[in-house]
């Protein structure tokens, strides 16, 4: 279990990759992620996180093309690995496990509360 | 690309880029570059600028910046290791190019080494001294109506200094006493030697205050008691070979018994005393008593000489302060005259000619100005040949631009090169120079040891060397290639003419042209002084002429051993004098004239001869009659210089008058007036001479010989002389071996020049050479149009003379008053000199002329006479 581990934000920055689907470099990252979650993101911590993910294996990248705005450099491309997609999933079911145990009073009271 | 394009803050922007991870830098570049762009156009400049520079100081994170090692020299040793293999191919493709620039730099880097070795053994000159920068040497300047100056001071001074005052930890009084003869007995008789470097008189203090480490013995003892002797390893072994010197005996100047007490190790090169014999001071009362006596304020001897030890904090000003109250206290000699002493440091010593230096400074930087020049010389020859080269390689260069390849990186480039055929100069240059080094010392007495290699400051000064040529060779050509535009480098569209600048080559000729001829206008300047000063009328014959040295005073016996002389076939003339006409050092007097009572203010050179002296010298006579014959002072020759200080108008009004010299002890009628000769080496004037006889007084038999078989007469010369002095060393000079000594430095520089000389010339043609086969190749076309049209051979060489006839007229132009000058400098030492004529700057233009004509000639003719069909088909 613990092998597959993924940190919060590492685990955004995978799923947002998933989303982006072929388009998935670090700047629409970012926009992406910015966008959806309401949430800065610095090119920092965003370039370390994909880093380490394609370091552990769960990320690749490939070289994309250069374009004018960019001043001639090129785009880095991520695309998640099969090893990514077992990551992602066992965080999804150990996430989910934990969501099923969760006593239903407990869902009633605290919706009850939200509503106050 | 031409919109202009809003751009991130630069500092932070280098910033990112030099602590970025390399695998990373475009990327995340290209992001910053993108955020950027997108913000600029929302938000404006500010805030992008702010958004950009948060994102740098946030990326600023061990995930992203470069690991310590620096993958990037894995690159770039790649990137040298093609410049190496690039750079040794073509040094192996144009051997001919490669010979020379190597040639030419290892020749000049020789003599820098060279130069170094011998300015390094004399700026170390005496730096061994433990207290090295206390001691001090009291020297003497003496005034009276003329100033003078010496490195000795007053017998008594050193005495009364130590009993009086407190300023010295140590005082030490040396006599050195050159030009001795040392006898050694053993079972085989006795030999004799003859040291010219003497020997000293030193107090027991001596070795605490000069760090001459002893062998053997105690060198305290050796120089308290009264006769003893410390001589060096080397003197040991050349008197007594392997036996124990300690306990034996050695005779000085054939009369004084000195027991060795001690041996010292080998004096090094780099001190002022070359004398390897240490007396004890206590013998010189009995080898110099009237000098030695402690009473003795008559006058300065040079050879006598106070060191002091001062203590610390004590400066040689206050010491001066104190030492001039012996000023007034002790006059020297006759009452007027005055002796000012100063403190002279131990470094000074070796290099102040007022007090008996033998190096001046100046020498030293003539000769590291002359190191230099050679070495500019030979990269002048670099720099022009790389460019020309460069045409070559503008192919090469421009696949490099096209590859990528920045400016800076040609440019980098070409200086690796330049660093890799400097580094092999050096090293050829450093066998040269260990081949090299033994037989300099032998040609120019240098004493430069091979030990220099090992010094310390020997690397320093390869590595400086190393730079310097690096740079001054290898960055006009590299600025050069690294300028070519890539494009017309590769359609092959330069030419010589506008290739790196064809003037900046032609003033780099013009310049190695003007060293050339500065230093061939100084050989031959100096040549033709050297030349004046051996074979100009000096007066007086000096050829044929043998000067033997007498075996004892005994006053019967020279008279008696000059009529055997005159016995002998083969001795046209005998004259027993104390001197000959010329010698270095003359016995200067006091003179007063007719009834005056008052001495008279100027030195007179005094000469003792006998009534044969004008005939076996040919001197002649202006007026009166020569000396009759008499053993002591009764009749006086003087010279007209002499009666000219005097102030006799005509030579006839002198004969007759009376001249007292010698304090007085000396009186005579002038019977005869002298011709001037020259008494001294052109370097001086002539002095008032007078001639006296007297039979005391004679050192020397002046043998004129009949030189049809000078070997046999001078052999029966000696055995004659050996019958009447068996015990004694034979001893002889011609005059003209002494004369030709006056110009000992001379000659010395002489050949230095001459060797500078050559060298300068050698490498400016090795240049030439190269350069003047590298335009016959560029020009094969044109020469070969030429010819179809109807030029001749001649015309055609002349297209390449014309060129360097101009540049050597243009350095002419400027090596001719630079030479003038410095020769005009040089000159001044002497005052008997040539004029530097017309004749001799037209020598050397002409000189230069046709060695640049031989240099160049070869090839000029081969190109000439191709025929055009050749030349023109081949493409």
């Amino acid at each position: 279990m613990r092998k597959y581990h993924l940190g919060e934000f590492e685990e955004i920055v995978m799923l947002t990759v998933g989303i982006l689907n072929n388009k998935a470099y670090s700047v629409a990252v970012k926009d992406e992620i910015e966008s959806r979650l309401e949430r800065s993101v610095s090119m920092g911590a965003l370039h370390t996180a994909l880093n380490r993910m394609e370091e552990k294996g769960y990320l690749k990248s490939y070289s994309g093309e250069a374009t004018l705005e960019r001043a001639g450099r090129p785009r880095r491309y991520f695309e998640i690995t099969a090893l990514g997609m077992k990551a992602l999933r066992l965080a999804k079911e150990s996430r989910d496990g934990l969501w099923a145990a969760i006593p239903q009073s407990i869902w009633n009271s605290s919706y009850a509360m939200d509503q106050l | 690309m031409k919109e202009s394009r809003p751009s991130p803050p630069k500092t932070f922007l280098a910033f990112f880029q030099w602590f970025c991870h390399p695998r990373m830098l475009d990327y995340i570049e290209g992001d910053l570059l993108e955020v950027y762009q997108s913000n600029y156009k929302k938000l404006g400049k500010r805030k992008a600028d702010w958004k950009f520079i948060l994102d740098v100081l946030l990326l600023f994170r061990p995930g992203i910046i470069r690991p310590r090692t620096q993958p990037q020299h894995f690159i770039l040793f790649g990137m040298y290791k093609n410049y190496f293999k690039i750079s040794w191919r073509n040094l192996l493709k144009n051997k001919q190019y490669s010979l020379l620039t190597i040639a030419g730099l290892s020749l000049s880097l020789v003599i820098c080494i060279l130069i170094f070795g011998f300015i390094k053994l004399h700026l170390s000159y005496d730096d061994f001294h433990t207290d090295k920068d206390k001691i001090y040497r009291v020297v003497t300047e003496l005034r009276s109506t003329t100033n003078s100056h010496s490195g000795g001071v007053p017998t008594p001074l050193p005495v009364l200094i130590k009993e009086r005052e407190s300023f010295a930890q140590k005082v030490i009084r040396t006599y050195s006493a050159p030009n001795v003869r040392i006898t050694v007995s053993d079972s085989n008789g006795a030999h004799h030697y003859k040291e010219a470097e003497g020997v000293v008189f030193a107090e027991p203090d001596f070795f605490d205050v000069f760090n001459f480490p002893l062998k053997a013995g105690s060198a305290k003892s050796a120089l308290s008691n009264p006769n003893t002797v410390l001589l060096t390893e080397e003197l040991a072994q050349k008197y007594f070979g392997e036996e124990n010197p300690i306990g034996k005996s050695i005779l000085l100047d054939g009369e004084y018994e000195l027991a060795v007490d001690g041996v010292l190790q080998d004096i090094p090169a780099n001190t002022q005393f070359k004398s390897g014999i240490y007396v004890s001071f206590s013998s010189f009362k009995t080898y110099m008593p009237w000098l030695s006596d402690d009473g003795f304020w008559g006058g300065i001897s040079s050879g006598m000489q106070c060191y002091l030890v001062l203590q610390p904090h004590v400066s040689p000003r206050e010491v001066e302060d104190i030492l001039s109250d012996y000023t007034e206290k002790y006059p020297i000699g006759s009452s007027d005259t005055r002796a000012y002493y100063s403190l002279q440091p131990l470094s000074d010593i070796h290099f102040n000619s007022m007090y008996g230096g033998t190096m001046e400074r100046s020498s030293l930087w003539i000769l590291t100005a002359i190191g230099l020049l050679l070495l500019v010389t030979a990269c002048v020859n670099f720099v022009n040949l790389a460019t020309a080269r460069a045409l070559h390689r503008s192919k090469e260069v421009g696949v490099r631009k096209v590859m990528g390849g920045r400016s800076s990186q040609l440019f980098w480039q070409f200086i690796f090169e330049t660093a890799q055929i400097s580094l092999l100069a050096i090293l050829v240059a450093l066998i040269g120079a260990y081949l090299v080094i033994p037989m300099a010392n032998a040609r120019f007495n240098l004493n430069i040891g091979l030990g220099v290699f090992s010094d310390r400051y020997f690397i320093y000064f390869l590595g400086t060397l190393f730079l310097l040529i690096t740079i001054l060779a290898g960055s006009y050509p590299a600025i050069v290639m690294g300028r070519f535009k890539p494009m017309a480098a590769l359609r092959g569209k330069f030419s010589l003419q506008n290739l790196g600048g064809f003037n900046t080559r032609r003033a780099l000729i013009v310049g190695q042209f003007v060293i050339a001829q500065v230093m061939i206008i100084s050989a031959v300047v100096i040549m033709g002084q050297m030349d004046y000063v051996l074979d100009a009328p000096l007066g007086f014959d000096k050829d044929a002429i043998v000067m033997v040295s007498m075996g004892d005073d005994s006053r019967q016996n020279k008279t008696a051993l000059k009529n055997e002389l005159v016995r002998i076939k083969g001795v046209e003339q005998v004259s027993l004098c104390n001197d000959a006409p010329a010698s270095e050092n003359g016995w200067m007097t006091n003179i007063q004239f007719g009834d005056q009572t008052e001495e008279l203010d100027f030195l007179t050179n005094m000469k003792m001869v006998d009534e044969d002296y004008l005939s076996t010298f040919g001197l002649t006579l202006v007026s009166g009659r020569n000396l009759t014959h008499s053993d002591s002072v009764r009749e006086m020759l003087v010279n007209e210089a002499l009666l000219h200080r005097l102030g006799v108008p005509s030579p006839e009004e002198a004969l007759g008058r009376e001249i007292t010299a010698n304090g007085g002890n000396m009186k005579g009628r002038i019977v005869g007036v002298v011709r001037d000769f020259h008494g001294n080496s052109f370097h001086e004037q002539i002095s008032p001479t007078l001639l006296t006889s007297d039979l005391g007084y004679y050192e020397s038999y002046a043998i004129k010989l009949n030189m049809e078989d000078s070997k046999s007469t001078l052999a029966e010369i000696e055995e004659v002389w050996k019958r009447d002095y068996p015990n004694q060393p034979f001893e002889f000079e011609y005059l003209d071996d002494r004369i030709t000594r006056f110009y000992q430095n001379e000659a010395t520089t002489l050949s230095a020049v001459q060797l500078f000389t050559g060298i300068a010339i050698l490498i400016g043609a090795m240049g030439l050479y190269g350069l003047v086969s590298f335009m016959v190749v560029q020009k094969t076309k044109e020469v070969g149009i030429r010819k179809v049209m109807g030029s001749s051979s001649l015309e055609i060489i002349w297209i390449f003379g014309r060129e360097f006839t101009r540049l050597i007229l243009l350095a002419f132009i400027v090596a001719a008053p630079v030479g003038w000058f410095l020769m005009k400098n040089w000159l001044e030492n002497f005052e008997f000199k040539i004029q530097q004529g017309l004749g001799l700057y037209i020598l050397t233009l002409g000189f230069t002329c046709v060695i640049a004509a031989v240099t160049i000639g070869y090839q000029t003719i081969r190109a000439a006479s191709v025929n055009p069909a050749n030349s023109l088909r081949s493409e």
